[in-house]
């Protein structure tokens, strides 16, 4: 099923990357990658990105889908291995010892978790693109249901009776409570911003909840992110274990005697301006483990850097304890290696270090015993039951690495099916993912566009000056057609984004070469926008959003005076991206800025990214007119009712 | 010389490059010298691939005895000789070790010391007079063809060449206030200083050790920094960009190099399981940094005095030893963590010091320079009540900045308040040497930096604390100082604009 297309250089940037979604069928049909040719015109940015992208004109792209493996589960008997493939929309139905690929079953867009049921016999697979939970039956391997959910989801637990499933909904932020044999929704439960990763303990009392996004704080504080606990028998939230500091939380693990639990995450230092790199400036990798094992009950929890002084574990994604809680297996995406804690050793630092140790980069050495290399950007990771072999998902090496836990290496290597050959779009997606190019390895682009969108922090960048231009960070999705880059717009296109500003100022070491930066651009511009939840089928709008729609274009308002053409929200924020590519100063500067004047954003999903502004001071769209426009220079909107606001944000919610 | 073209031919250097890592393979007993370590565990093969240019002198000055201020290059301070003259007062030349035979590298030079092996293996910088009446200059050597190039000379010395990334080169040049580093293009153009101490009054050297992987430039130079003189001045091993901004210790537990002496000599290890390590000689024996620990890490090594260390392919290492200082120098293979080593090479009556493998190696990253295009610097602290000798519990009222006179003598630029979460924001002087005092609300020190460092024009850095140590990273806090103004308070000596 494999497509290739092969594409003159010279027309690259003209391709317009768009998903041809087909429906959920149990043999291998998803969510495929098209590559299209535009007739549109050729705007002068693009003209610029196309001679520096490729200046060599023969060049061909080969357009190829690949499986892209997360997450795993193992057959009770451990026969088989599932592996769920995030871009080719499919499980991948594995012989655990041989590696050879049994079965390919299609679940839909972009799925991001799936869970066995009790007794094995299903399997639940959240599609996070089509909103919908896959319902596997595994003696067939065959797709038998689809039941719709929440808003991305991205997770899914089921409880020990097996008849309720709990589904994480990473936009809507809550957890979705399913009747098991139907689908049915019974309840939501409110999370916390980004709910993204489920976790049940083993013996079935607590099933928590991790978010990639930091719930919002106020302006130019420290992110808050947090676990959200539930009790799976009355479905309800019984807990909300803060995670001080932690903006980015993925995999959470229980021990099996639920004891000792462990969060793997992202520690960032957006308040600090980024003068360098070295010293975990930064971010930090690190977990928190929790529990009574660590001594302060389940409230207790202690944060565990596992970066050292000259090397960093970019992007901690995986966790799994060992089933004799000997050790603690973690992925890091960033630096290609799976980090193993020895968790006797960590106790006694803990305990030895009671005042925390978060920031100090010389801690791992007391505890980390070994650094085991993968491939490349390991996701989730699974350990046998007997505790043996630890499996690794390596994202884009398309392959599950099978590390023997006691020799602490990579004992056998599963290949997926899939494409053999490697896209220039693929090694854009590999570097826009690897840390390797940042001082030390620190970061990688993802670090602050997490799944390639973004991370909900401000930030205050070096160039200007310390406390000074505070910027949001934005959004990556659709961004092709949106130049000029950057907040003041002084990029007029993606590589002069992501080349020498961004080594000069976010790697502090030399980035990747030419030909690598134009794969990178090459991704950039491929990331799709996802779907947009607050749009109806066919075009249609609700009432709300049509009226909505009326005061965006209106010329007059509401006490009839006409409303200057440079004043009406359509005139900066026009065409389909939501703006005009110009740059405007509508009165939102801050002393904390040099200029006033700031690029129109486009409005790509503008619902889902909060805080707004060019420094993020207004935490909701609502804040934007009713905080920071009192002279009405960010379009006439005082004159509004507090109806007809809501009604512009339900319109802009569908952009 | 045609052994030698064929040794480095491509295939031939990856065939040394690519050399399995066996213990101590490939050993050759070139030449006999006593070996104080069980030979049973080492083998030996007479075809060892191994080239190896080293400094031969009849003298050398280095190590010096214990307890004395001289432990290194960098802490004899006698600034009306040149440091090679300093070291070896009876002449030095660069020696090619291959197949058990010596022979001169560069023949018609009348001195010559301090090799540097280019990343692909087929050149060499160093430093040599062509005529006694001659300054040191930087040559660069194309070993195949014997090409020789004058990189860098004119009416001063120049030493210690190493290769950067990005076609460019840092050495040792000597000023009126000692050695000072110092980064060009290959072709002996766009130099910049690099490293700024010293006065003429407290002269200082300073000499690039070796270019880490991640970019950065490993130096020596006395501990505290910028003090010269005094019965506890030791060599210490430093870090900068190749910009010349950055400036700091490689790690901050400077006790123990009062306690077993300077350390010194580092070479970063690219193979092995010391691979990504830094090793060095510590007073009388080895010692390693490694990434994940605050404090060096002891390693087992021979007792003996040691004048230069470098990395095999396979990640051995041939070290420059003697036993005392009645013996010479010669060059011994050693498997690192060890006190396992064999005899690589003597040769009577002359120390050899300073080895260096010629093969190829990785490319160091190289460093984009972000630098501003001002006289000044901006420094920020984010609690200066931090710090590995104990944090402060009283917060101090002010900061103070002075910068070093020309003969030696500490000038007050001025204070900046610090604010209630211990944080600073100043502008000082660039490309001076300058020191930090913490004050209380009378007025009286209650720390101070001991030694100088520098701020490179144009450079704007932030510590967490005062000698908070590399392995403090920052709290994700909002310095409490930029909500009171985003403008540091102007120590820089000069007005108000003149960035």
């Amino acid at each position: 099923m494999s497509r290739h297309l092969w594409i003159s250089a010279r027309i690259l940037a003209l391709l317009v990357a768009v998903y041809a979604v087909r429906s959920v069928s149990p043999v291998h049909a998803v969510a495929r990658p098209i590559v299209a040719v535009s007739s549109g015109t050729i705007n002068r940015n693009e003209r610029s990105e196309a001679s520096q992208e490729y200046p060599n004109e023969a060049r061909a792209i080969p357009v190829e889908q690949y499986a892209s493996p997360v997450e795993m589960l193992m057959s009770p008997n451990g026969a088989r291995l599932y592996v769920l493939c995030q871009e080719s929309g499919e499980i991948q139905v594995l012989d655990a010892f041989s590696g050879r690929v049994l079965k390919r079953i299609g679940v839909g867009r972009v799925p991001r978790g799936f869970t066995l049921s009790p007794n094995a016999d299903k399997l639940y697979v959240a599609s996070s693109w089509d909103d919908h939970v896959a319902v596997i039956d595994t003696q067939r391997l065959q797709v038998i249901a689809t039941w719709k959910v929440g808003a991305e989801p991205t997770s899914i637990a089921v409880d020990h009776s097996g008849t309720q499933l709990f589904v994480a909904n990473r936009i809507s932020n809550d957890v979705a409570v399913l009747n098991a044999k139907t689908g049915s929704e019974q309840r939501r439960l409110e999370a916390g911003r980004g709910a993204s990763y489920l976790t049940m303990a083993t013996d079935g009392s607590r099933l928590l909840v991790t978010h990639v996004y930091p719930n919002l704080g106020e302006y130019r504080t420290v992110p808050e992110s947090e676990i959200t606990v539930i009790d799976p028998h009355n479905a309800h939230v019984v807990e909300r274990m803060p995670l001080h500091s932690i903006a980015g939380a993925f995999h959470v693990a229980l021990s099996n005697d639920g004891h000792l639990g462990v969060v793997a995450h992202l520690h960032p230092k957006n308040l600090v301006p980024l003068a360098h790199v070295e010293h975990g400036w930064i971010f930090g990798d690190s977990i928190t483990v929790f529990g009574t094992d660590i001594g302060k009950g389940i409230h207790g929890s202690v944060e565990v850097p596992l970066d050292e002084l000259d090397r960093y574990f970019s992007y901690p994604f995986g966790v799994a304890i060992a089933p004799d809680k000997r050790h603690i297996y973690v992925t890091n995406a960033g630096a290609d290696v799976v980090t193993v804690v020895d968790v006797s050793k960590l106790l006694a630092y803990i305990h030895a270090h009671p005042g925390g140790f978060a920031q100090n980069l010389g801690a791992s050495a007391h505890y980390v015993t070994a650094r085991i290399a993968v491939g490349a950007n390991p996701r989730g990771v699974l350990l046998s039951r007997d505790g043996r072999h630890l499996y690794v998902a390596n994202r884009l090496d398309d392959t599950v690495s099978v590390v023997n836990t006691s020799t602490e290496r990579v004992e056998k290597t599963f290949p997926l099916d899939g494409p053999k050959t490697i896209s220039a779009l693929r090694k854009g997606e590999r570097i826009f993912y690897s840390a390797r190019y940042s001082f030390q390895g620190q970061i990688a682009c993802t670090n602050c566009h997490i799944d390639s969108t973004f991370d909900g922090l401000t930030w205050d960048l070096e160039p200007d000056g310390f406390g000074i231009g505070i910027v949001d960070n934005r959004m990556l999705e659709d961004i092709r057609n949106t130049a000029p880059y950057k907040w003041n717009g002084s990029n007029p296109n993606i590589p002069t984004e992501c080349g020498i500003r961004t080594e000069k100022y976010f790697w502090r070491s030399q980035n990747y070469n030419d030909r690598q930066l134009a794969d990178l651009t090459l991704y950039i511009r491929s990331i799709p926008a996802r779907p947009n939840r607050w749009r109806l089928p066919h075009g249609q709008m609700t009432s709300a959003q049509e009226r909505g729609r009326a005061l965006f274009v209106r010329s007059k308002d509401n006490f009839g005076n006409p409303i200057a053409e440079k004043n009406r929200c359509v005139y900066c924020h026009s065409g389909p991206m939501g703006t005009n590519q110009t740059s405007f100063d509508v009165g939102t500067g801050k002393r904390t800025d040099l200029s006033g004047v700031f690029d129109t954003p486009q409005l790509t999903n503008i619902a889902l990214t909060a805080p707004y502004l060019h420094d993020g001071s207004a935490r909701s769209l609502e804040e934007i007119w009713t905080l920071y426009n009192p002279a009405d220079r960010h379009g006439r909107t005082n004159d509004l009712t507090k109806d007809q606001l809501n009604d512009l944000i339900e319109y802009l919610k569908t952009r | 010389m045609k052994t030698l073209k064929r040794l480095l031919e491509p295939r031939f250097l990856t065939g040394i490059l690519c050399a399995p890592v066996v213990l101590l393979s490939g050993l050759a007993a070139q030449n006999t010298q006593t070996s104080h370590a069980p030979q049973a565990a080492v083998p030996t093969n007479p075809l060892h691939p191994l080239t190896v240019i080293v400094s031969a002198a009849p003298t050398v000055l280095y190590p010096p005895e214990a307890g004395t201020n001289a432990h290194s290059k960098a802490a004899i301070i006698a600034p009306e000789k040149n440091m090679a003259d300093r070291l070896y007062p009876d002449g030095v030349h660069l020696l090619l070790l291959q197949a058990g035979k010596a022979t001169p590298l560069v023949p018609e030079f009348v001195a010559s010391a301090d090799a540097n092996v280019s990343f692909d293996g087929k050149s060499i910088l160093f430093a040599g007079k062509k005529t006694s009446a001659d300054r040191w200059q930087i040559w660069e050597l194309e070993i195949a063809e014997h090409k020789l190039r004058k990189v860098i000379g004119g009416t001063t010395n120049y030493f210690h060449p190493l290769y950067l990334p990005g076609r460019r080169l840092v050495y040792s040049r000597q000023t009126s206030h000692g050695f000072e580093l110092e980064a060009a293009l290959y072709d002996g153009t766009d130099r910049l200083a690099l490293s700024h101490l010293g006065s003429q009054g407290t002269p200082v050297d300073v000499v690039a050790e070796d270019v880490l992987e991640d970019g950065r430039i490993l130096f020596q130079t006395g501990f505290p920094m910028g003090v010269s003189g005094g019965s506890t001045i030791r060599p210490e091993l430093y870090l900068v960009y190749s910009d010349g901004s950055g400036v700091e210790s490689y790690r901050c537990d400077h006790a123990a190099t009062q306690k077993l002496g300077g350390r010194w000599g580092g070479r970063q290890w690219s193979q092995g399981s010391f691979a990504g390590d830094v090793l060095f000689t510590h007073g009388r024996t080895l010692g390693r940094f490694s990434s994940p620990f605050a404090s060096e890490v002891s390693m087992a090594a021979p007792a003996a005095e040691y004048a230069g260390l470098t990395e095999t392919p396979s990640g051995d290492a041939i070290v420059s030893a003697r036993h005392t200082a009645r013996d010479r120098f010669s060059l011994m293979l050693l498997r690192p963590g060890t006190r396992i080593w064999k005899s690589f090479y003597a040769q009577p009556g002359m120390n050899l010091v300073e080895p260096v493998v010629v093969s190829s190696r990785v490319i160091p990253r190289r460093h984009p320079t972000a630098l501003h295009p001002w006289t000044t610097a901006n420094l920020m602290a984010l609690d200066v009540r931090i710090s590995r000798d104990g944090n402060l519990t009283t917060l101090p009222s002010k900061v103070q900045v002075e910068a070093l006179g020309a003969s030696g003598q500490a000038i007050v630029l001025g204070t900046a308040p610090v604010a209630e979460d211990g944080s600073y924001f100043v502008t000082v002087p660039g490309d001076k040497p300058i020191r930090f005092a913490l004050l209380n609300a009378q007025g009286r020190i209650m720390r101070a930096q001991r030694g100088w460092f520098w701020a490179r024009a144009g450079e704007q850095r932030i510590c967490v604390g005062c000698h908070s140590g590399p392995e403090q990273a920052p709290e994700n806090h909002l310095p409490g100082i930029l909500l009171k103004t985003t403008v540091p308070v102007n120590l820089s000596g000069e007005a108000e604009g003149q960035k």
